[in-house]
């Protein structure tokens, strides 16, 4: 059966894709770094900042801060100085020219006492309890990021681009490692679906360009996601010397840190070319012999796949937290990737279903493609559940501080994320019929969809963003854009080739396949 | 009067699945099957409404949990509070993470035993019970299809008969239950 890519698929997918861009373009300019505020007592407030502003700078904020503060006397007292701290306002010029990170473990950039007296005498009572809430609400003001600077590193971008970079080449990545687990297996079910697969791992290239992004910039010094690539940290003379990064230094180094990703990418795109290729082939040959080499060479990769897909999680995303590590990490991600991958089929085949090119996939492939889906959300909350389990019992410092960076400072995300995707999943697909139902099927495939998003966002912002994370339109954006050009690229790739494999020796046993 | 059940056996589970959806065509109704391994889709052929096994299961498991939940916080919450590692150990919910490993085998368990007694209570199958399979054939080759009479009182018998010779059976048997 033919498929070509519809005008309005095409529309609907570079029409999110582009709105998401002029989102993500919006959201860029509203990157903030924060300033952090303490409450000393009900008139004053101590406002502390570490990253790098100029005198004008710091005078805007300033500015901001009095309009916001209206009805309030507010007199700013430079506590830094007064405190002996030898640190002239000078200083940042000679500073901006020198490595950025240099100057963050020399202290503050300023630190303010605000007082808050009122200005306004009109109403007593009033003035009273507006008084008394007028510290709070300046750290409120803080802690929401409403006075903040101009987040001059990018940081959210950065960190976006690598969330949404690694979920959608996970996908892929998934779709790739199925179907070689398929041909592995001699599995005969889901032949009538390998073509979706095929289809959703060529969109690889995107996943791929977006994490290149980020690795060179990164290795450039362009951004701080991975704090190992510091050459200061592993040199034993500089006094930002950090002696647990460096016994990780033969690992973690930027050369065999390449060397890794280089050999990753292309096995990964060796294989996937191949794959495609022969499949090919053997719609126009026929016979077993190119089963037979498909069925080896898959093996193969899935001797790759179980090496690369641990080093791979360890390297992409472990890393940000370069002082922690879990034994169970890569297995964890595995099964995110592979639930993610399961997910975008399921979607896939049932939009082309619905179009009437699937006339051959019937009930029983999409039920197990929804059986993978119930029992991969449950390998996922296993593997969920086991390292934070075992962390949280032994409760060693260097171990826990993970997960206690992101309860304390992702609590709703990081709890709601294992709740929709082990909750949803267990009470809606238990039953046989929901996972034969379409609509339950679009649904609860939607909200893992985005939960398995969300995973991997807990497992990168925490170790980029701390407590300064934020959803908005250039989280939206990002994810928009990603998703219209992923699924756009599918779709495009699925027109290129018939949707059904010819030749291949185990298809009539799937096109029968009942159960 | 006495009800007659005619037994016809098969050695190949395709002429009995064949077999089986030629009867229901005709509109005989078979009672049941008697295989040494399971046939994919004959439960339909024949109407056997879905197993709620499943459903036993879940309970079970419900029960599992419930009697795990309340065992530990009698254990060690309430009876004898146990210094682990230093962790919390004053209710049930602090400590909850370190006992769902508990919580899960339990259900399991539960499930587990539950279904496998259910499921050889409602087949009539528990150790020593009587046999109820019509010839111990059916648990080494062959395939044996159950038609009761009363069932299929409005056929007449010699179109029954002539039917169940259409399927082209290997033995046939009929016996009488008072």
């Amino acid at each position: 059966m033919e498929y070509k890519i519809s005008e309005r698929a095409k529309k609907v997918t570079l029409g999110t894709a582009v709105l998401g861009l002029i989102f993500l373009i919006i959201g860029f300019f509203q990157q903030k770094d924060f300033v952090y505020a303490k409450k000393v007592d009900n008139h004053s407030v101590e406002l502390l900042y570490n990253g790098h502003a100029n005198l004008e700078a710091q005078n805007q904020l300033k500015e901001t801060i009095i309009s916001k503060m209206h009805g309030y006397n507010l007199e700013f007292h430079d506590s830094m100085h007064s405190d002996n701290h030898h640190k002239e306002p000078s200083n940042h010029h000679e500073e901006s020219n020198s490595h950025p990170e240099e100057n963050e473990h020399h202290g503050p950039t300023f630190k303010w006492l605000i007082h808050l007296g009122h200005a306004n005498q009109e109403n007593e009572s009033a003035i009273l309890e507006n008084h008394e809430s007028g510290a709070d609400h300046l750290v409120e003001m803080a802690k929401s990021g409403e006075i903040s600077f101009f987040d001059h590193h990018f940081r959210r971008f950065w960190s976006n681009l690598l969330v949404n970079g690694f979920f959608f080449f996970g996908i892929a990545l998934g779709a790739l490692f199925y179907l070689a687990l398929h041909y592995a297996t001699e599995s005969g079910w889901g032949v009538v679906l390998l073509r979706i697969f095929e289809g959703i791992m060529s969109a690889m290239p995107i996943g791929i360009i977006a994490l290149l992004i980020v690795f060179i910039v990164g290795t450039f010094g362009g951004h701080h996601i991975y704090a190992w690539m510091d050459s200061h940290l592993v040199d034993p003379n500089s006094s930002h010397f950090d002696p647990i990064i460096y016994g990780k230094k033969a690992y973690l180094n930027i050369p065999f840190f390449w060397i890794r990703i280089v050999a990753y990418f292309t096995t990964f795109i060796l294989f996937l070319r191949w794959f495609k290729n022969k499949s090919k082939e053997e719609d126009e040959q026929g016979g077993t012999k190119i089963h037979f080499t498909m069925y080896r060479r898959a093996a193969l990769f899935l001797v790759f796949f179980a090496v690369f897909s641990s080093t791979m999680s360890w390297d992409f995303i472990m890393s940000i937290d370069a002082h922690w590590f879990s034994t169970l990490f890569g297995w964890y991600c595995f099964s995110g990737i592979w639930l993610s991958g399961m997910i975008m089929v399921m979607m896939i085949t049932l939009y082309l279903r619905k179009g009437g090119y699937l006339p051959f996939v019937n009930e029983s492939h999409i039920h197990d493609v929804g059986k993978f889906m119930f029992a991969l959300s449950f390998l996922w909350s296993y593997l969920w559940f086991s390292q934070f389990m075992l962390i949280w019992y032994s409760n060693i410092p260097e171990e826990v501080i993970y997960f206690t960076e992101r309860i304390n400072n992702y609590n709703i995300l990081f709890f709601g994320t294992f709740i929709v995707n082990f909750f949803f999943p267990m009470v809606f697909f238990m039953s046989r019929d929901t996972k034969r139902s379409a609509g339950f099927l679009i649904v609860i495939g939607m909200l893992i969809f985005i939960g398995h998003w969300f995973d991997v966002f807990n497992m990168v912002m925490p170790g980029t963003l701390f407590d300064q994370w934020e959803l908005g339109l250039l989280e939206l954006g990002m994810f928009m854009l990603f998703l219209g050009l992923f699924v756009y690229s599918v779709l495009n790739s699925l027109s290129k080739s018939p949707l059904l494999l010819k030749n291949h020796p185990f298809l009539e046993e799937s096109k029968h396949h009942e159960y | 009067m006495a009800e007659k059940v005619i037994f016809a056996m098969y050695d190949d589970d395709d002429k009995l699945m064949d077999g089986a959806k030629h009867l229901v065509a005709n509109d005989v109704k078979v009672s049941d099957v008697y295989s040494p391994m399971p046939l994919h889709g004959i439960d339909s052929i024949i109407g056997i409404e879905p197993t709620r096994l499943a459903i036993t299961a879940f309970m079970y498991g419900i029960t599992g949990v419930i009697l795990a939940m309340i065992g530990i916080r009698y254990m060690m919450i309430i009876d004898w509070p146990m210094n682990i590692g230093g962790k919390p150990n004053f209710s049930l919910k602090e400590n909850m993470l370190s006992f769902v490993p508990i919580f899960f085998e339990f259900t399991v368990l539960c499930a587990a035993h539950g279904m496998a007694i259910t499921y050889l209570i409602r087949n009539k199958t528990l150790p020593g019970m009587p046999p109820r399979n019509p010839d111990p054939r059916t648990t080494d080759d062959k395939f044996v299809m159950e038609i009761k009479t009363s069932e299929n009182t409005h056929i007449k018998e010699s179109v029954l008969s002539k039917l169940i010779k259409d399927t082209g059976f290997l033995e046939i048997e009929e016996k009488s239950i008072v």
